[in-house]
Order: C-alpha cells, then sequence, then structure tokens
C-alpha cells in the first residue's frame, strides 16, 4: 500500500444500489493529506450517499475505502461499525447542524471528546480525582478550540436560541474536539448568506493549516468549493464526471453538461 | 467575560447533602407538634417516588427514551425484598442487592429490545412488561400473598440496627442524597453528554463515536436499578405491598412527575414528586368541602403547570429570581 503514502482516503470502485437503483456506480477518487477537496454533482448526484458510505452509515454493496487514520495505520473503513469511525480520525458535519439545544455550546463541544475519555461511568459517577481531571482537561481543550474559532465568550450560553453561523462554528468545534485526521463537510454553506460563506471558506483554510488534517467538502454552492478546494471531484448520477483542479473542472463539458444541459 | 460561579454550582454534592439535612429535620418537626405527625409517613413515600422517578428521568429526560414499566419494576423488587428479608430471612443488604439486582437484568433485556421499537411502540412494549409483572404479583400468592399482598419490616441495617419509622426515614433521605449526587456526576459528564447526544440525535451522536447499544442499555439499567431501590425501600417504610399498587397509573405519575417537575432536573424530579404526592394529601385535603376532590384539584394543579411552566416547575426559581433582580435594580435606580 505504498501509493497510500499521501493519501489519507483512497475510494476504490464503490458501488451501491437501492433496489434497482445504482445510487453510487464504481467511483474513485482519493485526498491527499492537508488536501482540502470538493466532492460536487447536480442534485441527486449521490454526493450525500458517497458521503453515508465513506461514515459508514450506509454499508456499500462493492468498494474499498482505506483511510490512513492515526499513526498512520491503514485500516479498511467497511470493517468498522459506524460509532467507531470517529476513533479512526474521521469525523463528519451535518447539512442541517445536528446539535443538542438544551446544552450549553461548551457542552455540545466536549461531545467531540466522547471517544477519547477513559475513566468508566462508576468513576464519573462518584466523581473519582481520575475522572475530575480528564474532564477538566477536555474542558480546557475544548475552550481553546472555541477561542481559536472566535467564540469563547459564549461558551455557557444554550446551543438553542444561537444564530446559525455560529452553530455552524460550534459543529466544527466540536469535529476538531476530537483530532481529525480528515473532516468531512457535508453542505456547510448551505442556509449561510454571502459574507458568511466568505468567512467560512476562510475558516476551512484556516483549519485545514492549524489542525493539519485535510477536509472533504461535499458542497452545492460552486463559489465555496472554487474557492477553497485544491482539487474536486465531479459525480452525476453516481458515476464520476472528472477530477481536477477547479479551473480544469470549470472548463470540463461534462461537468457543463451536468449543470447547465446540452444544448 | 468569565461568569462566577457560586459554591452550588461547582460542588452541586454541597446542594444535595444541605437539601438532605433539611429534609431531615421533618421527623423533629413532626415531634414538636409543628408538622402532622402523618406528614413523616407522607413525605417519607414522596421521596421514595423520587427515587424512582429520576430514574425515569435519565430514561426519558436525558436520552429519549420512554418507559410505562417503572411501577412494575418497583414492585418486583419491593415483593423481592420482603419475601427474601421475612420468608429467607436473609439480612436487608444481601435482600436490598438482589432485589435491586434481578429487575435490573430484567430492565437491561428491555433496553435490548429498544433497539428495535421506538416512541409509542416502545411504550407499550413496556406497559406490556410491566402488567405481566403485575399479574404475577397477583397469581404467585405462595411468594406474594397474592391479592391479600405482602407485608416487610422496617430494615434492620448490618444485622444490628433495627430501624423504625423515623430512622428508615433518615435512612431514605440518605438513599435519596446519595442517588441524585451519583445522577448530577454523571449528567455533567460525558455519559449525560453522550445520552443527551442520543436524544438529540442518533446519527449525529454515532458519528461521534456515542455506542446506541451501550448507551440505551445503560440508561435502562440506571432507570431499573433507581425504580428497584424505591421499590425496596417502599415495602420496608410502608411495610406493605399490593398487587394493586404496582399499576399502570402509578408508572403514569411517575411520567407526571418529571414533566411537571423539569425533564433533566434533578431539583424538579423531587419537586414534582411532591407536587404529585404529597400536595393532594397535605395541602388540598385541608381545604374545606373539597376533601374528598383533592385529586380532581391536583389533576388541574398539573394541567396549570404545564401551561404556564411547560419546561418544568423547576423553572419557577429563574422566575423568582429574575423579578427580583428586577425589583432590586428598580430600586437602586430611584436612588
Amino acid at each position: 500500500m505504498s501509493k497510500m503514502e499521501n493519501h489519507v482516503l483512497t475510494v476504490d470502485g464503490l458501488s451501491i444500489a437501492f433496489g434497482g437503483l445504482k445510487a453510487v456506480d464504481d467511483l474513485s477518487f482519493d485526498i491527499r493529506d492537508k488536501e482540502i477537496y470538493g466532492l460536487i454533482g447536480p442534485n441527486g448526484a449521490g454526493k450525500t450517499t458517497v458521503f453515508n458510505c465513506i461514515t459508514q452509515f450506509y454499508k456499500p454493496d462493492k468498494g474499498d475505502l482505506r483511510f490512513k487514520g492515526h499513526g498512520d495505520q491503514i485500516v479498511d473503513l467497511t470493517t468498522k461499525p459506524v460509532h467507531d469511525i470517529i476513533r479512526q480520525g474521521l469525523v463528519r458535519t451535518f447539512q442541517n447542524v445536528e446539535l443538542i439545544r438544551e446544552l450549553s455550546i461548551i457542552d455540545n463541544v466536549l461531545i467531540g471528546g466522547h471517544i477519547d475519555f477513559e475513566a468508566n461511568t462508576l468513576s464519573q459517577a462518584l466523581k473519582l480525582p481520575k475522572a475530575r481531571k480528564e474532564e477538566k482537561k477536555y474542558r480546557e481543550e475544548a475552550e481553546k478550540i472555541l477561542e481559536d474559532l472566535g467564540i469563547l465568550d459564549r461558551k455557557d450560553m444554550l446551543v438553542g436560541g444561537q444564530p446559525y453561523g455560529i452553530l455552524k462554528k460550534v459543529e466544527f468545534a466540536r469535529t476538531l474536539m476530537a483530532r481529525p485526521k480528515l473532516i468531512i463537510l457535508d453542505e456547510p454553506a448551505a442556509g449561510l448568506n454571502d459574507s458568511e460563506t466568505i468567512d467560512l471558506a476562510r475558516l476551512i483554510k484556516r483549519i485545514r493549516d492549524q489542525y493539519d488534517c485535510s477536509i472533504l467538502l461535499v458542497e452545492h454552492d460552486m463559489r465555496l468549493v472554487m474557492d477553497v478546494c485544491d482539487r474536486i471531484c465531479a459525480i452525476n448520477f453516481g458515476k464520476l464526471l472528472a477530477i481536477g483542479t477547479p479551473k480544469e473542472i470549470q472548463a470540463n463539458k461534462a461537468v457543463q453538461a451536468a449543470y447547465l444541459g446540452v444544448e | 467575560m468569565k461568569a462566577k460561579k457560586n459554591i452550588f454550582q461547582k460542588h452541586p454534592a454541597i446542594g444535595f447533602i444541605l437539601f438532605g439535612l433539611l429534609l431531615a429535620l421533618i421527623p423533629t418537626l413532626a415531634e414538636m407538634g409543628i408538622l402532622k405527625n402523618g406528614y413523616v409517613t407522607t413525605i417519607g413515600g414522596t421521596l421514595i417516588y423520587a427515587i424512582a422517578a429520576l430514574g425515569l428521568n435519565i430514561l426519558l429526560g436525558w436520552s429519549g427514551l420512554i418507559s410505562l414499566g417503572t411501577a412494575g419494576f418497583m414492585g418486583l423488587a419491593a415483593y423481592m425484598s420482603a419475601y427474601l428479608t421475612v420468608d429467607l430471612n436473609l439480612p436487608f443488604e444481601v435482600s436490598f442487592f438482589l432485589a435491586v439486582l434481578i429487575p435490573t437484568l430484567i430492565g437491561i433485556l428491555v433496553g435490548l429490545v429498544s433497539l428495535k421499537i421506538e416512541g409509542l411502540y416502545l411504550a407499550i412494549a413496556t406497559l406490556a412488561v410491566a402488567e405481566v409483572l403485575r399479574k404475577t404479583f397477583e397469581e404467585l400468592g405462595k411468594y406474594t400473598g397474592g391479592f391479600s399482598g405482602k407485608s416487610a419490616d422496617y430494615p434492620t441495617l448490618f444485622g444490628l440496627f433495627e430501624l423504625d419509622r423515623t430512622t428508615t426515614f433518615y435512612f431514605i433521605i440518605f438513599v435519596l442524597v446519595i442517588i441524585m449526587i451519583l445522577t448530577s456526576n454523571m449528567m455533567n459528564g460525558r455519559l449525560g453528554r453522550a445520552l443527551n447526544a442520543m436524544r438529540g440525535s442518533e446519527a449525529a451522536a454515532q458519528a461521534m463515536g456515542v455506542n446506541l447499544l451501550t448507551h440505551r442499555l445503560i440508561a435502562f439499567a440506571l432507570a431499573t436499578i433507581f425504580a428497584s431501590v424505591a421499590g425496596v425501600l417502599y415495602v420496608h417504610f410502608v411495610k406493605f405491598s399490593y398487587p394493586s399498587t404496582w399499576s399502570l397509573a402509578m408508572s403514569l405519575n411517575f411520567l407526571a412527575i418529571i414533566i411537571i417537575g423539569g425533564l433533566r432536573s434533578i431539583y424538579g424530579t423531587v419537586l414534582g414528586a411532591f407536587i404529585v404526592y404529597a400536595v393532594p394529601d397535605m395541602f388540598l385535603k385541608q381545604i374545606p368541602f373539597f376533601e374528598d376532590l383533592s385529586y380532581v384539584l391536583n389533576g388541574v394543579l398539573i394541567i396549570l403547570v404545564i401551561i404556564f411552566y411547560p419546561n418544568g416547575l423547576i423553572s419557577i426559581g429563574y422566575d423568582i429570581r429574575k423579578l427580583f433582580r428586577k425589583l432590586t435594580k428598580g430600586g437602586a435606580k430611584n436612588e
């Protein structure tokens, strides 16, 4: 697997069908270390299905998903249950922001650290020193991330009632809490206005540099994708259209046809 | 901007212990004639219900899983402890342990089922378990005394201390305070966050590494442990157990307790238990002409609470504080 040396994720021959419909058909692409990679396609192209296959919410019918996790260990994602994916260093966000409204912002971020806690339930129930120390350590880590994202002053506020832009940042902070190797963002620009989208583009680049991770962007908003992505994979009807730099994708006839229709 | 935390927010355990000490004054007040003697029994029972309701709050409030079987599990523990101490002459501690362990194992089985069914279907499934248990209490007369019920004594601790009504009352407070502290520690830490995540969105919880199976089992195990502890305390405080006690009505009362008191609120649960169990006995029955209607009045009260305090009556505290702040602020302006 020397091929994986500078790849964080390799998708090879991925296929999944729902009934007779091939949602994803023999799709292959790879994401390099520290790359911001875009996955685009018109509505119904199968972007979200690809995403759900990678994160094991769906089990693909065929195909290899190899991921270079913590300690540069290559793992086959298809062998992992869905709740173990984050442990490998692969964290996702949700299109509609899945946070817990009744919890404070910092508690929401701490959920991202769920897998890192070592003290068992009993020692937490009794608040043994080990559990207390651990809680404090991760709380400080969460505060640092919130400070980085510029929302530390809101940490004790409830998530319910916060503006959408803040919620996106909280969800970002939650993924960072897991010290990811690869973050998959599901349509992060959905519901944001123009200036918020520009902020988001800046934030995505900054996070890649600062937290030393790769980012896979599943996105609709062309401007965001063209602006931040190093490479882009365009798909339609579950099949690969083209892979290339933003410029190459923009010039690609097949992509243009898929988006604008053929004359 | 760092919000200052007072000592109770930093160490919630201190608040719970103080709360327990306050409750412990009740028998003394009753002896002094300030409170009616019967109140000790009423409040003791209420606190026992609060323990079981706390378990249901973990299940429904924190984890978003429903159960209508609380009374069944509580009853099972009550009958078991009565049988083990009276008929088999086992020490109280041993019977306490067994009477909590066995229902909990059954509760964990229900937790396994909960992976497949949700919402109303889960409610029906847990209700069925409770009804099967209640029928068993009626039919297994050899162990349960059937319809005529089963009696038990006040507990004897470590084979040395024979408790009476007052000391059993203290024992109940002791157990309640411990359970409040444990619940607070668990729910404000990693477990509580994971259960919250599971309630909010299962997909998001899984993406964050929360194993749904283990956490559902933990939620059901905790709820059953609390219900069983309450059952054991009940039978050794009330000293009697009838099959008709452990009915659907009781499970629904637990539901009412946590909704009235406040989902995910520990003090709220105790407050809710007072509203549902103690208020009709202690206050509403004292209103002339309404003695017989006390439970009807209670129903009206519950409806009012839900309309005006949908987040639970515990949020009344915040309102009072806000009002107080407004008043003091207004006063400062006038100066």
